[in-house]
């Protein structure tokens, strides 16, 4: 095994298998991946902070055999911060958090490909920040199915109130948001906004949107899976690599790009490669900083306590 | 490499969509001999055809769960509530918390490091465990024959110690046929003596012994494991394909994460109504 070493924020690290080539189909070495997560790291960083993160590790490259791995290995450096969390059976099992460069690099270099992380910080494990629609194309559906579904979906958050950002998946599907950055909203909370959404969105749109899991109702449709606003389930983080035959990103998109493609049915600009997603946060900076800043409220809990008392006047 | 009789539910009838597919890897890395490095991947040599039931409740068919309950409380009790303890005499124990348990589980390893090689017979077949096949990965196939092809001509097993999900193993690496196959063995201090079951005081019968001699003699054929399978399982089966024919199945009500319907009314008449405005908008 070779071995390089470096030193970053006064840590020593040793970096192996530099040039190991982790994406077959595109020549993309160790090495690469370590420099897009380095010149990415001001930008990802934000977004990984303080959260239990689930590696998904790729030791042999993108066509070979990967793994999660939750508890963060136990050969970590001193520096290298944890987590514990309370798992189902009653055992806490220890992640890995990554909130500086060092710790990233660490991560990388045990060819972590892909980062994911849940929708609530580690302190407040039950608060989500965020609530997420996973937009997901069936067969013979695709991405532009998708786009079509996120508009529509901007526009009805739109009449909530609520602002909404989109990102690629990286895969075939988007990732649409909503900040809430508020300690009072559950994931129950979130979960039932996000079910209810779906099926008002399914029984308007029938033949474009479904809001079940089930493959066969999936044909031809967009899944949206509202599923994933839960404290156990974890999303690939915001210009976190994707293990493909090439080296995409899960890349946030101005919604104005979003029309555009739908518009002229061009595909190709909603995957976005590492060398695209440098060039861009190079130029625009980070296009999801709002769904960390930004602070909302889901409008039935925000009314809650009038909605309440007009209940119980009508009964 | 015969394939031993299996029992399988057809898909129809099976409880539960939970069988791997056969031969799916359940590990991957190399296995070594002194200065050779054979990429492979394991694969299950056995999967039991065992019939499970799920455990349904009649009012409804609803499949039950199994939760953690305190007797002395009476109630289920939180995950973050419940913490490991060995039991040392009768109602004194050692805590033992996760960090402590990790502390002492070996690294994922992703090699099989054949150690030393001993006459397979010697193995007594109390020390097996469960059996795997190795299958070469891309690029080792030259070599995985070789090796393959040496240790069949030597009937010898190479002996290895295997890491494979957090359990440290020791295993038995032997080839039979072309294909080699893994076997992990119980350690000494698992298997219980027959010392005491043994009694050579006892005399015996010189022309008794030669009766039943003969008697094993005249019953010896060759091992067909085709032969027998597993009547109670192929009862139950058809007892299955029966019931499904004549009574047909019962449902399970769907059950939908926590809430069931359509979520607080207030949520969804407003959702219909900024969805109304954005139709309209739409057209």
């Amino acid at each position: 095994m070779t071995k390089n070493f470096i030193e970053i924020q006064g840590q020593r690290l040793s970096l192996t298998n530099l040039e190991k080539i982790l994406y077959p189909a595109y020549g993309f070495t160790k090495a690469h991946i370590l420099d897009y997560y380095r010149k990415v790291a001001k930008h990802i960083i934000p977004h990984l902070k303080d959260r239990a993160l689930t590696l998904k590790r790729y030791p042999d490259g993108t066509d070979k055999e990967y793994f999660y791995e939750k508890r963060c290995p136990s050969h970590r450096p001193a520096w290298v911060k944890t987590t514990d969390v309370i798992q189902d059976d009653g055992g806490r099992r220890t992640f890995c958090v990554v909130n500086d460069l060092e710790s990233l690099i660490w991560v990388e270099n045990l060819a972590s490909l892909e980062l994911h992380v849940p929708l609530a910080k580690a302190y407040s494990p039950n608060t989500p920040d965020s609530v997420v629609f996973d937009l997901d194309p069936g067969d013979h559906a695709d991405i532009l199915h998708c786009a079509r579904v996120a508009l529509i979906l901007r526009d009805l958050l739109g009449e909530l109130g609520l602002s909404s950002y989109v990102k690629t998946s990286g895969q075939k599907g988007l990732h649409v948001l909503i900040p809430l950055n508020n300690s009072e909203t559950t994931f129950q909370d979130t979960k039932q906004f996000s079910k209810s959404t779906a099926e008002v969105m399914q029984t308007n749109y029938p033949d474009l949107v479904t809001a079940k899991q089930s493959k066969e109702l999936r044909k031809g449709k967009v899944f949206i899976n509202w599923s994933q606003n839960d404290a156990k389930k974890t999303m690939i983080c915001v210009y976190s690599l994707r293990a493909r035959e090439k080296p995409f990103v899960s890349f946030p998109l101005a919604w104005k790009e979003l029309e555009d493609a739908e518009r002229d049915r061009d595909r190709t600009k909603l995957h976005i490669l590492y060398s695209d997603a440098l060039e861009r946060v190079e130029k625009a900076g980070d296009l999801f900083a709002e769904v960390l800043g930004k602070k909302q409220r889901l409008p039935h809990l925000k009314k809650s306590s009038t909605a309440e008392t007009q209940r119980t006047q009508t009964e | 490499m015969k394939k031993t009789h299996s029992i399988k539910l057809p898909a129809k009838l099976s409880a539960k969509g939970e069988h791997e597919p056969a031969h799916q890897a359940i590990w991957s890395g190399t296995i070594s001999f002194s200065l050779v490095a054979i990429p492979v991947h394991l694969v299950r040599a056995v999967e039991p055809g065992r019939i499970s039931f799920r455990m349904l409740h009649t009012h409804d068919n609803s499949p039950l769960l199994r939760r953690m309950v305190c007797p002395e409380e009476e109630k289920i009790i939180p995950p973050e509530e419940i913490v490991r303890g060995f039991e040392t005499a009768q109602g004194r124990y050692i805590l033992i918390t996760d960090e402590e348990l990790e502390s002492v589980t070996p690294e994922r390893s992703r090699t099989i490091e054949i150690i030393e090689f001993v006459d397979m017979e010697e193995i007594d077949p109390v020390y097996y465990d469960h059996p795997y096949y190795l299958i070469p990965s891309k690029g080792g196939e030259k070599s995985y024959t070789l090796l393959a092809e040496v240790m069949n001509r030597t009937s010898k097993a190479g002996l290895a110690k295997f890491i494979l999900g957090e359990q440290e193993y020791l295993v038995a690496v032997k080839s039979a046929e072309g294909v080699l196959s893994m076997i992990t063995l119980h350690y000494s201090d698992e298997v219980l003596g027959d010392d005491d079951i043994s009694n050579e005081t006892t005399k015996t019968d010189n022309e008794e012994k030669n009766r039943i001699k003969k008697l094993i003699r005249e019953n010896t054929v060759e091992y067909d494991p085709d032969k027998y399978a597993d009547e109670r399982s192929g009862k139950i089966l058809d007892l299955l394909r029966k019931k499904a024919r004549t009574k047909g199945y019962v449902k399970a009500p769907e059950i939908e994460m926590e809430e069931e319907g359509e979520g607080p009314g207030d949520l969804v008449a407003l959702l219909r109504k900024s969805m109304g405005k954005v139709k309209k908008a739409d057209d």
